[in-house]
């Protein structure tokens, strides 16, 4: 008789897409336990969005509106930046959650258990990835209602290219997000320390968007920033985003004239969005890795 | 078929920290094994070499038959695993934290309501079964940890200390269980703090010391290999002089040849073959020697005697070791 056989291998049946959805359920779940967390989180960006146009409003239509070569609400100028910052917030709690399972030994626990390692980590991101869909839902409804609220304009002069177009930005902000939850995973991994986590992580949420094409058209910033912003990924996903708002090519950073109108902004962002995300992806997955197989205390 | 087939095991951390050196363990099915040793001496790091957290840089593993290296996955179905850390999420409700380890373990969804239902009875927790676990006192945590390693009835269980910070009626209860899990035929690897567990619960226990096994046998055979018994005399206001003093007096009357006097809180103790047949010499030596003995005693070696003289301290008495390699080293033959 086999030793397979004597246990019967009745444990096994999950599968890795039943794996998986252990996993979300129980991130979700957690998620749901912490609607205060939620709540907060978008504070900032909400904040961030109404200072912002009440403040700034005025004084940058006229450069908004040269920038782009039509008339455009500052709201609806902000929303794709908004809209990437709640991105950049999201992923940043993905490693405050794994130094917490480290913490409270489920990482273990879960390492030990039959489920496939993969799926584990997949049916985690899973969860982000849902928080920051009803996440940006959110802001592009709020920024809508500004935008009604400040001008009555209708649903077609705030999002151009319509319903896709609002899928779009939603799934650009999913793409945008990986490269950032694989980082701030690494730097979970390497601090052990959710202090450490959220303070590092942090520090680099204000620079990252100040530096960048989030707030106000590159032409009118400092040459320095310019290049900064040309290295810095929040300009692609903030183009991306910005490109679907107007549904016209909005990126000066890379002077693409092939693909036509706003595809001429969308292929080459998503091109270095997917190269980062596949990088660090790379990266924290083989952290991920160490971390499994050596001693996780 | 052994249930845990170990052979001459080795683990050296990256900071080359020899943690474990040519450990040698078989444990064969069905049997209660209590793996003890003092703080630092490579249990935990043995057991997670066990359930497959670490990978052994040298020897071999083998548990219920499959491979730890090659085959971890068949490894890790077929146990069930508590760390000396309580783990459980503190989120989640006791249900949920059972229902997740249910589902991890792939517990059938027919099986799983009831099982849970059991499994929070055992522990006694169904009546805070929809609380969140972070507002669980410590004990209460330890008892869900407890249920979330049985879920799946593996065929072998892996504790590492399980019962600490639990009171006596908690720990009680778990080792009636424990018990039952084993006539049913569960292989059970148990390490503790509490020596009287591990003598109440083990068939056999198995002693590490820097990483390797220095001990093995029955509780049993383990206080026989200890020899003799231990005789124990109170003395009337044990201050620090009169306790030198009758020290020196039990030295001089040399009873008991070359048996250690060891000086406790109320006065002496020894250990020796004779303690039986010689104990009254000794006694009417102090009284010569005008100390007021007050009380005597005559016992078997404990467990704790045996733990005492193989590792020459206590469980969590590190400076004592290195003092009394003798004794180990007679034990360790």
């Amino acid at each position: 008789m086999s030793a397979e056989a004597e246990t019967g291998r009745k444990t096994s049946g999950n599968g890795f897409v039943g794996d998986t959805w252990i996993n979300l359920k129980r991130w979700v779940l957690k998620t749901t336990r912490n609607p205060f967390v939620m709540t907060v989180s978008l504070l900032n960006p909400i904040i961030f969005l109404v200072l912002f146009t009440e403040v700034f409003g005025q004084i940058t239509a006229g450069a908004v509106s040269q920038s782009l070569g039509t008339e455009a609400s500052y709201v609806t100028y902000l929303v794709p930046a908004i809209v990437i910052q709640t991105a950049l917030i999201a992923a940043t709690t993905s490693g405050i959650g794994l130094v917490e399972d480290i913490e409270n030994g489920m990482f273990e626990k879960v390492l030990v258990s039959p489920m496939h390692r993969g799926a584990v980590f997949l049916g985690k991101s899973l969860s982000e990835v849902l928080r920051i869909v009803v996440q940006v839902t959110i802001i592009l409804v709020l920024g809508y209602v500004l935008l009604a609220l400040d001008t009555g304009a209708s649903l077609d002069e705030y999002i151009a290219t319509g319903v896709p177009g609002a899928l779009g930005i939603v799934a650009v902000a999913i793409v945008f997000s990986v490269w950032f939850t694989a980082l701030s995973n690494v730097v979970a991994l390497l601090t052990r320390d959710q202090e450490s986590t959220i303070i590092a992580v942090n520090l680099l949420q204000f620079p990252l968007l100040f530096l960048s094409s989030a707030f106000l058209p590159l032409e009118i910033l400092p040459g320095w920033v310019q290049t900064v912003a040309a290295l810095n990924p929040i300009t692609y996903g903030v183009d991306a985003a910005r490109a679907l708002m107007f549904g016209q090519d909005v990126m000066t950073v890379i002077e693409v004239s092939s693909f036509g109108g706003l595809w001429n902004t969308l292929v080459p962002a998503l091109a270095v969005l997917a190269a980062l995300d596949l990088v660090l992806g790379a990266v924290a997955v083989s952290s991920l890795n160490s971390a499994s197989s050596s001693d996780v205390q | 078929m052994n249930a845990i087939d170990a052979q001459h095991v080795e683990l050296t951390y990256a900071d080359g920290t020899e943690a474990v050196s040519d450990l040698t363990l078989e444990i064969p099915e069905g049997e209660f094994f209590g793996f003890l040793g003092a703080n630092g001496a490579g249990k935990t790091t043995t057991i997670k070499v066990l359930v497959t957290l670490l990978k052994p840089t040298g020897g071999t593993v083998t548990v219920n038959g499959f491979d730890v290296e090659a085959d971890p996955r068949s490894v890790r179905e077929s146990i069930g695993y508590m760390a000396q850390e309580t783990s459980i999420d503190p989120e989640l409700t006791a249900r949920e934290n059972i229902r997740f380890a249910c589902e991890a373990y792939g517990v059938s969804a027919g099986d799983r309501g009831d099982r849970i239902d059991d499994l929070l009875e055992l522990v006694d927790l169904a009546d805070v079964a929809n609380k969140q676990a972070k507002d669980f006192s410590g004990g209460m945590q330890k008892r869900l940890d407890v249920a979330t390693a049985l879920v799946h009835e593996p065929p072998i269980v892996f504790l590492d200390e399980p019962t600490t910070g639990l009171d006596p009626k908690a720990r009680n209860r778990l080792w009636d269980y424990f018990e039952r899990i084993n006539d049913r035929g569960t292989t059970v690897f148990l390490t503790t703090q509490y020596l009287e567990e591990a003598d109440q619960l083990c068939d056999r226990i198995g002693v590490i010391r820097d990483g390797s096994i220095v001990a093995s046998g029955s509780p049993s055979e383990l206080k026989a290999r200890v020899g003799g018994a231990v005789l124990e005399i109170e003395i009337a206001d044990p201050d620090d002089a009169t306790l030198e003093r009758a020290r020196r007096a039990a030295v001089d009357a040399d009873v008991f040849d070359d048996a250690p006097i060891e000086v406790t809180d109320e006065g002496l103790s020894v250990r020796s073959t004779a303690a039986r047949r010689r104990g009254t010499d000794l006694l009417v030596a102090l009284k010569e020697a005008e100390i007021p003995v007050t009380g005597f005693n005559v016992r078997d070696p404990t467990l704790d005697d045996v733990f005492l003289a193989i590792t020459g301290d206590g469980l969590d008495d590190e400076e004592a070791a290195a003092e009394d390699r003798t004794a180990a080293a007679e034990v360790d033959r």
